[in-house]
């Protein structure tokens, strides 16, 4: 009987330990206060080049007439979720005066190739997003899905100037400049 | 003894009498006595105060390094009951896979998100803690709560960072969220 009693105590007194040990264990928490985030990703696109001047030893007649160096053109990108196209493009302000003598002597764009990328020699003339109606060529179209929205590619332009069209046999030696834009579009 | 003496005597009698009687009326009474039950709560509080609540950054694509346009001071106050052991500040997200989205899917976990308390090192929010999601907090400071503190205030400089050299395909956009910070003393 005694000992049952001193068992009772026992329990009781443990009960109440515990008690005090769960009053102890309670959180007191603070009001939450919050701060609002605000980051921004600028889209981005950019287009550099390896070199920004070519020549060419021009040879009268000549469908062969290599410039003196290829470019290789790089371009970057950070795009907005939407987009679904980079296009690369090459072109002149003026198809008819690509190149220029300036007493009124011209090389066309259409004598005037890129090849991309090894691939094939082609004319500037086509209607693109910049430059003069026919004076331009999509190098490149790089479709945009959500593994590459930012992004890179290159393009290495080999270029030529074919002397063999209309009355381009007949051009005059001169030195003939001009000016090759390169720019890159996303779209939509 | 003639009977002026007598008289005399009789006076002298009455007049201690009525001394004596005088005395017993001037004694105290008292009432029994009544209790009065006092009771003063002084409750517990954690209160704390941000100086600012609007952080702003200028990502640059797959960089690590992309801080807040200010640094936040959260200055946290207390008073607390002697059973409470110990204090802890704390900074989280309610989702640890979108700490800050562009609402259109694309996201920054808070993985990528990093706190530095009072010029210590940047940290990112990947722990469970009291509050918000799980993988999605970080457990700022934490004091120790003695006999010499029970009252007391803490601040914590907190600066801001976003990694995102682990996201480097993330698209342009603006991406917003809410950073969380609360206390708790336990």
């Amino acid at each position: 009987m005694k000992t049952g009693r001193l068992f009772r105590i026992a329990i009781i007194a443990l009960g109440m330990a515990l008690a005090t040990t769960m009053a102890t264990a309670q959180a007191i928490n603070s009001g939450a206060q919050t701060i609002a985030l605000n980051a921004t990703l600028a889209e981005s696109l950019t287009l550099s080049l390896s070199s920004n001047a070519v020549n060419f030893t021009l040879a009268a007649g000549s469908a062969a007439n290599a410039g003196s160096t290829n470019i290789t053109a790089t371009t970057a990108w950070v795009l907005k979720p939407g987009r679904t196209a980079v296009g690369v493009y090459a072109y002149f302000a003026n198809a008819a005066s690509a190149l220029t003598d300036g007493a009124g002597n011209n090389i066309p764009s259409s004598a005037f190739f890129i090849a991309d990328n090894a691939g094939a020699s082609t004319a500037l003339t086509n209607t693109v997003a910049f430059g003069g109606a026919n004076g331009g060529l999509q190098l490149a179209n790089v479709a945009i899905t959500g593994a590459n929205k930012n992004s890179s590619r290159t393009d290495v332009m080999a270029f030529n100037i074919n002397l063999t069209g209309g009355t381009l046999p007949q051009l005059p030696a001169a030195t003939y400049t001009g000016t090759l834009n390169i720019q890159a579009q996303a779209t939509p | 003894m003639t009977w002026q003496g007598k008289l005399g005597r009789i006076a002298v009698f009455a007049l201690l009498m009525a001394g004596l009687a005088a005395t017993s009326h001037a004694q105290v009474r008292n009432s029994g006595a009544s209790t009065i039950t006092l009771q003063a709560v002084l409750t517990d509080s954690i209160s704390i105060s941000l100086s600012s609540s609007a952080v702003n950054f200028n990502l640059a694509q797959g960089s690590a390094s992309n801080p807040g346009s200010t640094g936040v001071t959260a200055t946290t106050t207390w008073l607390l009951k002697p059973s409470v052991g110990s204090l802890s500040l704390y900074a989280y997200f309610s989702s640890s896979t979108a700490a800050l989205t562009d609402g259109a899917g694309n996201n920054i976990p808070s993985a990528d998100f990093q706190i530095s308390d009072n010029a210590g090192p940047l940290t990112a929010l990947t722990n469970t803690v009291p509050f918000g999601g799980a993988n999605a907090g970080l457990q700022v400071s934490n004091v120790k709560i003695l006999g010499n503190n029970r009252s007391g205030s803490r601040t914590d400089q907190m600066n801001f960072n976003i990694n995102l050299s682990t996201l480097p395909n993330l698209p342009a956009g603006t991406y917003t969220g809410t950073l969380t910070i609360q206390a708790q003393a336990i």
